[in-house]
Order: structure tokens, then sequence, then C-alpha cells
């Protein structure tokens, strides 16, 4: 019951944000969603299905780049069509190579995610007649809803519309992550996290639970990615750089990837906190990399785990 | 037929580094199981402290020609700060799942990454050109630098060093046996936490000597730990985990591949290191020497 | 005869671990595999849930060539297994246990949008399956916090979830106190009998057990078929029952 009201809270809070608050906060909550979509994807294949991928970013990058690539070639600027594109191109990529990771476990799935993470990142820092290179390609500020919303100033677009656009594709993106794993399938997932070779036994075909759970999380990157692009207006190569992907496990480790709203929360802790430890000194790396020490050693459930009971040891 | 000879030149030295770093990464993974990220940033803690220590040691009117004194001591001194990594953090991981120990890994990556910019700057900092001390060399009438040589030579030297720790003493069969089999080595009486510190530091020694060694022919720069990991971590994918044979064979895949690349087709030149490493998980896991996999 | 291996053999390198078994199963049957460590009782028990492809030989299952299939397809066509070392999912419930096998069972595996909460079919299939092995009580119990017995019960259950037509328990009262060990082995029988199960194939080690509840006992030694009758004519041959049981019995269970 004290979830539930929990939860309304969080939700009144969100939508009175951009009145509230001062712009400068209402824009950072802007990474901080575009990542709670990505997070929600990734925890399905972390604290549901057991895999950790350190490559994920390699859909970030994907999704990204469709964003740009759609307003700078094909002058295309509906932010659906964005969307539904770093959907579609996460998703397609991720279908291979899913396949091919998904075949293995613990760290050769670690090394090998990791690999064609940085095979995406070579590819488009070195082509960068194509893509710009390290300096990245621009991406023009879309339509929301087909509205061409060009005359708004852009913090005021961005504090305003966009804010509320990102709000409601993470409570999508919430609603549809809840339904699935509270799904038959989120279970076949749980029992293959927990034990594989004893769900192959009741006919859970692992590999192919595993592929799906990959290609769904690719999905969620990929439109968390192309939600990235706009509020800075550019896309850049580190989006797809290992140490990114090593961060938004950290991010889902803090929030605590036994629990639901772990990662979302895990987001909004790390990009509020980094922020602040930015604003006194530049060192966020020291702190966060102590943060991350102390979580390992002391508290792998992450926040969520230390208001909740339930103790998560292992990941698989 | 010059330039084929400074690519080769070139291509074996950066392989000299590599198998340094990875033998470092090798030699954890084999006995501790676990694969340590942060080698790249000892790698490059070795090369900003070496850097450090030449000035010094240029300011404090040493003659050039034994510059690589101080470097390689600072080097290997600087290595020792792994035992307190060890101790201080991994050591309480030991018993969890590997997704955890490679996540403390990185913390140590991210903390490593500030703390030495927090000492040394963002600016890249070098030697200059205090390696062209020793001049260079006509190889197959190609000018290679003679201290290149001497880094390739003292790799060599290395690898038969650790060749000989683990095949002729008391340590390397402990390090050997613990690699095999931990809980029969425990069993036989084996101090674990006293091998694994030791262990521990060797890697992480090898990997600030890699960076040490690599200062004089480049600039320190902040991005150099975690980029060297990634080619490290392709070293050790081909050469097979654990493997020291790996880590040579390996190095010398990656370094003279790099360098082909880079002259042929620089855009290609980490994309078919990448495509390799994911051929080889593909078909053949453990590498050309490693183990049995997961 | 629904389960057929038919000269069966297996080696593993120079190391022989089966050799010529035939052992047949038929509908209304309790088997019990016995013979003393190594005499490749988990090599034949693997072989016949076609996790090892046999060297030689053929494994049928309802007329259907089972050889190297694997877990996933046997389930579906209709055998199941419980296993030595108990196999449980820690952090899933007894409920989430059971449900994950009438899921499989029921192919429901994909419905990605759909509630499982609300899916009356698989909840009341699980239920009913948690009353037949007495875990009803524990319904919602983290799997990794109950008692020895009843995570062996628990493992078994989920084996019997998939309603299979024929089951493989490898030491079914392994690990368990001799109280429990007759607890599940009556919870066994019942339940086999309420859901309809045709044929039962154990491996075990307590002759008790075998003798009260087997009707054939198929007793093996390095890796061949030493008999195959009827418990009556397994303790009426002495010179068997020094062979395989002698020892044992001799200084207790």
């Amino acid at each position: 019951m004290t979830g539930r009201i929990v939860l309304a809270l969080a939700a009144v809070a969100l939508l009175a944000m951009p009145w509230v608050l001062s712009t400068y906060h209402v824009l950072l909550m802007l990474p901080f969603m575009a990542y709670g979509v990505v997070l929600l994807g990734l925890n399905l294949l972390f604290g549901y299905t057991g895999l950790v991928s350190f490559g994920h970013a390699l859909f970030i990058g994907l999704g990204a780049y469709s964003a740009a690539f759609l307003t700078g070639w094909f002058k295309v600027r509906s932010l659906e069509v964005m969307l539904a594109t770093a959907a579609v191109v996460a998703g397609v990529i991720a279908m291979p190579v899913a396949a091919l990771c998904v075949r293995y476990v613990k760290i050769y799935f670690g090394m090998l995610t990791l690999a064609f993470g940085m095979v995406f990142y070579t590819f488009v820092l070195k082509f960068y007649s194509v893509t710009g290179g390290d300096e990245g390609m621009p991406v023009a500020r879309p339509f929301l809803l087909g509205r061409d919303l060009g005359a708004m100033p852009k913090i005021e677009y961005l504090a305003g519309p966009y804010y509320y656009y990102t709000l409601a594709v993470l409570v999508i993106a919430v609603l549809l992550m809840w339904r699935i794993v509270h799904s038959p399938f989120g279970l076949c997932l749980k029992t293959i996290r927990d034990n594989p070779a004893k769900a192959e036994t009741l006919g859970i075909s692992v590999p192919h639970y595993r592929w799906l759970a990959f290609v769904i999380s690719a999905v969620y990157a990929g439109v968390g990615g192309a939600l990235m692009a706009t509020p800075t207006g550019n896309v850049d190569p580190t989006l797809a750089y290992w140490t990114h992907s090593g961060n938004i496990v950290f991010m889902t480790l803090l929030g605590g990837f036994a629990n639901f709203f772990g990662p979302i929360v895990g987001a909004f802790v790390f990009i509020y906190l980094q922020d602040f430890v930015m604003s006194v000194v530049p060192w966020w790396r020291l702190v966060f990399g102590a943060i991350l020490a102390v979580l390992v050693i002391a508290a792998p459930q992450g926040l969520m785990g230390l208001f909740t009971r339930r103790r998560v040891t292992e990941v698989a | 037929m010059t330039n084929v000879v400074n690519i080769l030149m070139g291509g074996v030295f950066h392989a000299s580094i590599l198998f340094l770093v990875a033998a470092g990464l090798q030699v954890v993974f084999g006995v501790q199981k676990v694969f340590n990220l942060a080698c790249g940033s000892f790698y490059a803690l070795g090369a900003y402290f070496g850097v450090s220590a030449v000035q010094w040691y240029a300011g404090a009117g040493g003659p050039p020609a034994l510059f690589v004194v101080p470097l390689i001591a600072a080097g290997l001194l600087i290595g020792l700060t792994g035992v307190v990594v060890e101790r201080g953090l991994l050591s309480f991981v030991y018993e969890r799942d590997e997704t955890f120990q490679l996540l403390l890994t990185f913390a140590v990556v991210l903390m490593m990454e500030d703390l030495i910019r927090m000492t040394w700057g963002t600016a890249p900092v070098s030697t200059s050109g205090l390696y062209l001390v020793y001049g260079q060399a006509r190889i197959a009438g190609a000018a290679v630098p003679v201290y290149n040589l001497v880094v390739i030579a003292a790799s060599l030297v290395i690898a038969l060093g650790i060749g000989w720790l683990l095949t002729r003493t008391a340590f390397g069969r402990i390090i050997r046996a613990t690699a095999d089999n931990r809980e029969m080595a425990e069993a036989l009486g084996v101090d674990m936490r006293r091998v694994y510190a030791k262990v521990f530091t060797l890697g992480t020694t090898l990997g600030t000597l890699g960076g040490a060694l690599v200062i004089p022919a480049t600039a320190a720069m902040s991005e150099m730990g975690v980029e060297l990991i990634v080619e490290a971590f392709a070293v050790v994918v081909i050469g097979g985990l654990g493997s020291m044979r790996g880590a040579l064979v390996g190095a010398l895949i990656v370094g003279l591949l790099r360098a082909l690349a880079i002259s042929w087709y620089p855009a290609l030149e980490m994309l078919i290191i990448y495509l390799i490493v994911i051929t080889v998980l593909v078909f053949r896991p453990r590498g050309l020497f490693g183990g049995a996999t997961a | 005869m629904i389960l057929h291996a038919e000269n069966v053999s297996k080696h593993y390198g120079a190391f022989q671990a089966l050799n010529a078994v035939t052992l047949g199963v038929s509908a209304g049957e309790f088997v019990s595999i016995i013979g003393p460590n190594g005499a490749g009782k988990s090599t034949l028990i693997n072989v016949l849930t076609g996790l090892a492809r046999p060297s030689a030989g053929s494994v049928r299952f309802k007329e259907r060539d089972i050889a190297g299939i694997g877990p996933v397809k046997l389930a579906k066509l209709g055998m199941a297994r419980s296993f030595q070392l108990v196999q449980i999912f820690p952090d899933l419930t007894v409920m989430e246990t059971l449900e994950a096998a009438v899921v499989a069972r029921l192919g429901r595996g994909r419905r990605l949008l759909a509630s499982l909460a609300g899916d009356r079919a698989v909840r009341e299939d699980a239920e009913d399956v948690a009353a037949l092995f007495g875990l009803d009580t524990k319904r919602h119990a983290l799997a990794r916090h109950l008692p020895q017995g009843d995570k062996k019960l628990l493992d078994v259950a989920s084996a019997f979830a998939l309603r299979p037509e024929i089951i493989l328990l490898d030491e079914p009262t392994s690990g368990v106190s001799t109280a429990d060990k007759t607890r599940i082995m009556e919870i066994l029988v019942a339940a086999a009998k309420r859901i309809g199960l045709k044929a039962i194939i154990q491996v075990e080690h307590d002759m008790d057990i075998v003798f009260t509840y087997s009707d054939r006992i198929v007793a093996l030694h390095q890796g061949s078929v030493l008999a195959d009758a009827t418990p009556q004519a397994v303790q009426a041959d002495q010179r068997l029952v020094d062979m395989v049981v002698g020892r044992r019995r001799r200084h207790g269970a």
C-alpha cells in the first residue's frame, strides 16, 4: 500500500516539476527520464534474466544516431517517427547480436557485448565523412505530435512540451515493462536467471528467452538514446563507448536490480548526484567510483534493496 | 621496403607493450578468475609516473643516456600500489559473483581516471625527444629508434622471466596450481590471501611497467587507460584467457594487425581487431591457448 | 512399452560407462534402478533423458528416437525428471516455481503482455499440484527458505506440474531424514495416481524404499544390467543380493 502512495506522489511530483523547480533542474530531468527508459530495458536483461551486458550503450548509440540521421539526412522532424525508427533499428541490430551473445554467459557474455559496443563506437568514430567522427552529428529540434515548435525558445521548448513528451514516453515504457515482467514470459525469464538448467527441464528454451529479453532491452535502449539526442542537440560516438555501458550498469546496481523501480531510482540519483558533485569539484568519477565500490562490497542490492527486505546476493 | 620494416617494427613495439599489460591481465585472471578492467588504468599510472620520474631526473641533472633507469624504477615502484587495491577493495568480493568483481574493477577504473587527472592535469605530458638520445638504428634501410628495440628486447626478457617464474620457482608452481584448482591448492596449505595479493601486484606492476616503457615514444594522455584496456582485452581473448603464451601471441597479432591497418586503411584500425575478437568468441571462445570456457 | 533403451552403450574416451544396456518401461510400472556408485546409473539416466547421446544403441520414447534431443524437447514430449542434487529456483516462490512449469507446459511462455496473476488456469493448476505435494500452506514462501525435505518435494512437484507421462527421479530421497523419506515417497505415489502418470523410473540407494515401492528392479553393475526382475525375484536370488546389495545390508541402510 505504501508502494502505491509513493508511486502516486512521484507521479504528481513529476507532473508538477516544470512549474515548481528552476529551469535548470527541469532540464536535468530530461536525461534522467531518457536513462530511465534505457535502464528499464537493461534491467530486463540484468535483474530479470541474469545477464550483464557491457555493451548496451551500443543500442543507445544506435537510437541516438538514428535520430540524427533522420533529422540531418532525411529531413524527418517528427519525434514519433524518430522514436519508432530508433526502436526498430535497435531491435533489428539486436537480433543477430543477441543470437550470438546469448549462447554465452557471465564473463564471455560481458566480453562479447563489450566487443560489439566498441565495434559500433569505432565505426562511428572512423567514418567521419558520414557520421561526423568525434564531433558527432547535430540533431534538429523535432516536431512533437506533428507540431512544429521551432518558434519557441529552446529552453522553453525543452522545459515545457518536450519535458511532458519525454515523461509520457517514460510512463508508457514503465507500463509496458511492468506488463512484460509480470507476464508468463517474465516468469520464464526469472526461472532462467535462477537456474537455467532446471528451466530447461521444464521445457523452457533458455537461449530463445534470453534472445527475446535482449532484443526488448535493446529496443528500450534505442528509444532512450533517441530521447537523449534532442536536449543536447548533438550525438557523438562516446554514447557507445564501453565506459558508458559500464555507467548504465552502475546506475542499475545503484538503484537496485532486484526491484522494478530500482533502475529508475538509480538513474535519478546518478544524474542528480553527478550534477551536484560536478558543481563542487570536477572529480565526479572519483566520487562515483568510490560509491560503486561501496555498493558492490556492502550494498549490492542497491538503494531499493535497502528499503525492501528482499535480499539478492547473486546476479545469476 | 623501408615502409614495411617501419610498419613491422612499429607493430612489434606496440605488441611488446601490449604483451606486458596483457600478461598482467592474464596472471590475475588465471589465478583469481578476475578480469581486471583497471589494468589499463595502472598502465596509465605507470606512464604518468614515469614521465614525472624522468622529468625529475632530468631536472636533477642526470645523464640523459641513463634515463631508462628512473623510468623503469618508477614503473616497477608504482605498480606496488596494486596491493592497496587488492587488499583494500578486491579482497572483499572474492566469494561473490564475477559480475560484481568486474564492476568493482570498473569502480577502480573510474577512481583512477580522476586520481590521475587530479595529480597530473588533463593536458598530455611527455618526455619529449629524450628517447632519441639512443639514436636510431638502420634496419633494412629503415630508421628505427634504438629505444624501441630496447623495449622490445626488454619485453622479451620479461616474457622469458615470467616463463621462468611460472615453471621454475616455487611461487610459480603455486600460481599454476591455484589457477588449475583453487580449492585443492588451499587444501594443500597455500595461503590464498597472500598469493592473491602477490599475484595481483604482479599483474599491476606489469601494467605500470608497460606504461612507463611506452612513454618515451608517445605522450601520456588521460584516456590512455580506458583505451588500452579494450586492446588488452582483445589480446587476451584472441590468445585465450589465462594463458601467458596467449598473451604473447595475441599481442603480436593485435600489434601487427593494427600497424598494418593504420598504414593501409586507417579507418579499419581497431574495427578489424574487434571483428576478430567477435569471431574468436563465437567460433573458439577459449582463444588460441586458453583452457575450458564457462 | 513407453520408454525403450535398446543395446545402449556409452563410453567416455576409454572409459565404458554403459555396456549394451537394454531396458524397457511400460505403462503402470514403477521401476527402480539400483547399483553401486560408478555402476553407470547417472549415465543411464542422462541417456534416457536425452542429455547424453548413446555411443551405440537406441533410446525410444513413445516410438520416437530421443537420443540427445535435450531436456527442452523432452519436456514437451512428455518426460520429466528431477535431480539428485536438489534443483530449485532460489528467488522464486513455491507458486511461481509451479506456475512456471504450467506456463511452459501450456505453451504460454511467449505471452509478453498477458497478466500472469490474471491467468486462472495457470494459477489453479499450480495450486492443485501444490496441494498434492503438501506445499499449499507454503505457497508464497521463497524456495531458498524451504527446509531441505520441502525443497526436494518442490523439485519433484515442478516436474509433476508438467503432467508428464513418465518421470525419472534421480535419488528422490537422498539427503533427507528417514522420516522425510517415507513422507516423500507416499506423496509421490499419491500424486502420480492423481495426475495419471503412466510410469515412474527412479534411481535409488535406499533398499527399503526400493523394495517397498518398485514393480521392477534393474540392477546395474559396471555398466551392464545384472538383473531385471521383480523385487521378490531379486530378494530370492541371494547371489544377486550379495553382489549389489549385500554389504550395505549387513552394515545397515
